[in-house]
């Protein structure tokens, strides 16, 4: 019966008297008439029934002296009064009060509408069917994967095959054939028809028929040898999937770690290298440069709900710049008598390090969560089940940028071959005339600034905590050890290997404590063969 | 022996006497007397657990130019020792093989039920007290040497090594606080009730146990005290102030460095062995990495290479932490809140390595006729 009243479905506008009657009848306790209005409504096939329908399934609708309404959300306030914004369902407007804005309604006028299950069951199903031919490609997308979850309905197969064979989006069609041999699966008692399904589930390398099928292996024992032959293969075919598309995953996110690493690592290996200063206080360089970019989304009061994309356009130089400055003013206070004192240079950073912490956490509390600009949120579908988030995307490219921003800087210009000049033997590039000071804290601001700009990266796919930067710190120092000081080519390789080992370890057989623990092991491991990193300073450096 | 070993022999026999004095005579006093509540006391006993660690890094930091940041592992891995054996005396009602502590998170096996659990194998030694002091000891004593092992004998020297023992310490961290280690995840060991036959509330075992602490302690200051105006120590020395020099002579540096680190080890091992019954816990977090960064800030603080100063460096610092980490009101008015101590912290930090480099001990006060007695 529904197939017949889908056929209809989406017509133009019903007659809205009979469309308010019939839900008026929805508020009846006799659940047969609520079931003949509820068809009723079904058979309308009117496009103002989808919301409806959502909303009806969670008991969000209203009848306000006869008239439907769907419900807001139910605001309480202090007297325990609970109140609703309406939206009209015939009209789609929304009530508003004399100042414009959603009009709140005490719940005590209101009669609501709540379905039983099975009217839910039903609401659910007719709401997906209505959604598989949407003109919304993401409600088709998503409607088109739901028809494959049980409840299984072999009603959607029709409106499955023809998005199949005839949507535009490659996705869709992937899907739907997806859904429509799940549905087969699921609903035939025709072994022959199940076979076929499994076969073509096989070779759509389905991984939501995974468990189903390594489960039919498991556990039909009625299954013919040739069956077992079929099952097999499928199930072959599907795990070389899984793997490809796991094996992606790791090396997506094994890039982006490894790209935070190295804006972390460079500035890192900059400073040791030319100051001889450990700076424990990096991670918070970081930290600082999240929080810049928090602050300036506050600022421009940019949300998932208003969205102020150019906010992010700001917040990538000004998290460099003040990280730079607050580098400024740490070098100039603490780091300036350390020069070439490692040790002591660690422990008074790591002092500076909690000052800094502590701060922020006193002036922006714990947890804050940030919203990246909404052209780095979604991403493009490489092939089947894998998606390059642009984030990801963003910020490799963004730290090659600024990897090549730094090469540029430190072979082409005169401030790099002063800073080359000064890190080769300080006291001869003095009394050439270098200011070697003013070297050593432009590269400690530079360092601080790459610090400041990988935590405006790091916004856009983790939240942001005032001890953010300590899980970063001992990595990026790991890197460093590897990569040598001496070349900054050392510092992207081990930067982007050690993320993507990581990344690789951690998804596989390894929980992340092991990762984290053969990770270690190959380090030291490495640094018997190769004591100075991976490319070796050569000449008067060599025996720093 | 020389002038100055002489000299430096006796002012280290002084302090020794007069630690002796403050640790296991004016403090028993004060509190048989009544004016030391039994919980100061306790305090006391776990911050001179404190100081002996502090000692131990202070032979291989001050003495031998090895930075560690991995004092805390060996504490607390004695501590964990201490602490399983602890724990086998509370055990579960269910199963009177399994600790109660166990309990917390224990990892069931396939087809395993409640009372069937299997005591996870580690846990067996434990079970015996001799073997579970020795244990405690031996155990960090031997993760020093391998810590040593991998990095002295393929030269990694000063700053990188320092990183690598921090990244040592991270692993250990997310090790010991992974629930399936049968160590209790980050609840640690805590469901203690006896120890040794006393109730662990029992003022008796409180003053025993900070009359040990205290004891130990001097012990270990002793021995250090041994070491370091022995001929290895001596090169120990060499070690930190010419290490190229030391090897050209045909001397082996990473062999003294790994001894030097084991044995620091072993001495974080019995500090943390003396802990776990003063404290009644013992968790993953006292191995964050910052704990073993505050073990440097203590022997900073008290001044590197002298041994006491170590031991007033762990004291100064956590009396002023267990002062500052309570609001301080004047009248109605907080003046002092606990927010504010990690600020306070890290610019002690700085101010150890910026104003007073070389520790309080070495502070230069107005001589009262000091200056003459080592001149002579």
């Amino acid at each position: 019966m529904l197939s017949f009243i889908l056929c209809l479905c989406l017509r133009a506008t019903a007659d809205d008297a009979a469309i308010q009657t019939h839900i008026q009848t929805l508020a009846s306790r006799k659940s047969s008439e609520r079931a003949v209005a509820l068809d009723a409504l079904v058979a309308t096939g009117d496009a103002r029934m989808v919301p409806f329908f959502d909303a009806y399934r969670i008991g969000s609708i209203y009848l306000r002296e006869g008239v439907p309404f769907i419900g807001g959300d139910v605001i309480t306030d202090n007297n325990l009064d609970q109140f609703v914004s309406l939206t009209s369902v015939l009209t789609g407007e929304t009530l508003l009060d004399e100042n414009g804005e959603p009009e709140l309604i005490p719940l005590l006028e209101l009669e609501n509408l709540s379905p039983n299950r099975k009217e839910r069951i039903k609401v659910r199903s007719v709401s997906m069917l209505l959604n598989l031919s949407s003109p919304d490609k993401d409600t088709r997308l998503k409607a088109a994967k739901q028809a494959g979850v049980s409840p299984l309905q072999t009603d959607a197969i029709p409106f499955l095959t023809g998005l199949a064979e005839n949507d535009p989006s490659r996705k869709i069609r992937h899907t739907a054939a997806e859904s429509m041999a799940l549905i087969e699966f699921g609903t035939s008692d025709d072994v022959d028809v199940r076979m076929d399904a499994i076969r073509s589930l096989g070779e759509l390398n389905s991984l939501r028929a995974l468990a189903l099928v390594e489960n039919l292996l498991e556990k039909d024992e009625t299954l013919t040898p040739k069956q077992t032959a079929i099952v097999t293969a499928a199930r072959k075919n599907i795990i070389t999937h899984q793997q490809k598309v796991k094996f992606f995953d790791n090396f997506k996110f094994g890039l982006s770690t490894g790209s935070i690493y190295i804006l972390m690592a460079l500035g890192l290996a900059i400073i040791y290298g030319l100051m001889g200063v450990i700076n424990m206080a990096h991670g918070e360089m970081m930290m600082i440069g999240a929080y810049t970019t928090f602050v300036l989304q506050k600022v421009f009061g940019h949300g998932p709900e208003s969205p102020q994309n150019h906010f992010f356009l700001v917040a990538l130089p000004a998290s460099f710049l003040v990280a730079a400055l607050v580098g400024w003013v740490i070098e100039r206070l603490v780091v300036r008598k350390l020069y070439h004192r490692p040790f002591e240079s660690l422990l008074a950073t790591v002092g500076v390090s909690f000052i800094l912490i502590q701060v922020v956490r006193l002036i922006f509390g714990d947890n804050q969560s940030s919203n990246s600009p909404t052209w780095l949120v979604g991403g493009f579908e490489v092939a089947n089940d894998m998606t390059l988030s642009f984030n990801r995307v963003f910020i490799f490219f963004l730290t090659m940028a600024a990897v090549a921003g730094v090469m540029v800087l430190m072979r082409y210009t005169t401030f790099g071959l002063k800073v080359r000049a000064t890190m080769q033997h300080r006291e001869m590039a003095a009394s050439v005339g270098i200011h070697t000071r003013r070297m050593y804290s432009m590269t400690f601001m530079l360092g601080s600034g790459l610090a400041g700009l990988a935590g405006c990266a790091l916004t856009t796919v983790s939240g942001i905590t005032p001890d953010m930067g300590q899980n970063y710190i001992v990595d990026s120092f790991l890197i460093v050890v590897i990569g040598g000081v001496g070349e900054l080519i050392g510092v992207v390789c081990s930067g982007l290997g050690m993320g993507i080992i990581l990344q690789s370890l951690e998804n596989s057989f390894f929980s992340p404590v092991w990762a984290k623990i053969i990770i270690l092991t190959m380090v030291v491991a490495f640094i018997q063969f190769r004591p100075a990193g991976l490319f070796p300073p050569k000449g008067r450096l060599a025996d720093v | 022996m020389s002038e100055f070993n002489k000299v430096s022999l006796q002012r280290a026999k002084r302090h020794l006497l007069i630690m002796a004095v403050l640790g296991l005579g004016i403090v028993p006093l004060m509190y048989f007397t009544g004016l030391m509540p039994i919980e100061t006391v306790n305090m006391l006993g776990r911050y001179l657990c404190f100081a002996i660690v502090a000692v131990g890094l202070d032979l291989i930091w001050g003495y031998t130019g090895i930075l560690s940041m991995c004092q805390a592992l060996f504490f607390t891995v004695g501590a964990y020792g201490m602490g399983m054996y602890m724990a086998h005396q509370y055990p579960s009602a269910d199963n009177p093989l399994i600790p109660q502590s166990l309990y917390v998170v224990y990892p069931y096996d396939i087809g395993q039920g409640k009372g069937e659990e299997i005591l996870p194998w580690f846990w067996w030694p434990f079970k015996y007290f001799p073997l579970a002091v020795i244990l405690s000891i031996l155990v960090p004593c031997l993760m020093a040497a391998l810590v040593g092992l991998g990095g002295f004998f393929s030269r990694v020297r000063g700053v990188y090594f320092a990183i690598l023992t921090q990244a040592i310490t991270v692993a250990a961290f997310l090790f010991f606080s992974n629930n399936d280690m049968f160590l209790c995840g980050t609840n640690g060991l805590s469901q203690f009730r006896t120890f040794l036959g006393f109730d662990l509330g029992d003022d008796k075992l409180k003053l025993i146990m900070y009359m040990m602490t205290a004891l130990s302690l001097l012990g270990v200051v002793g021995l250090c005290q041994y070491v370091v105006h022995s001929r290895f120590g001596r090169i120990l020395v060499a070690v930190r102030d010419a290490e190229p020099a030391l090897r050209f002579q045909g001397y082996k540096p990473h062999h003294f460095k790994m001894i030097a680190f084991a044995f620091a080890g072993a001495i974080a091992g019995l500090g943390g062995m003396l802990y776990t019954p003063q404290m009644q816990i013992i968790t993953p977090s006292n191995m964050a990495p910052i704990e073993s960064i505050l073990i440097v800030v203590w022997v900073a603080v008290g001044g590197r290479g002298t041994l006491t100063g170590a031991v007033i460096g762990a004291l100064f610092v956590n009396l002023i932490y267990s002062w500052l980490t309570s609001p301080i009101s004047i009248g109605s008015v907080q003046v002092w809140s606990p927010d504010f101590w990690p600020i306070l912290l890290g610019l002690l930090f700085i101010a150890v390595v910026l104003v007073i480099p070389t520790g309080v001990v070495n502070i230069k006060l107005p001589s009262f006729g000091r200056k003459k007695e080592v001149k002579a």
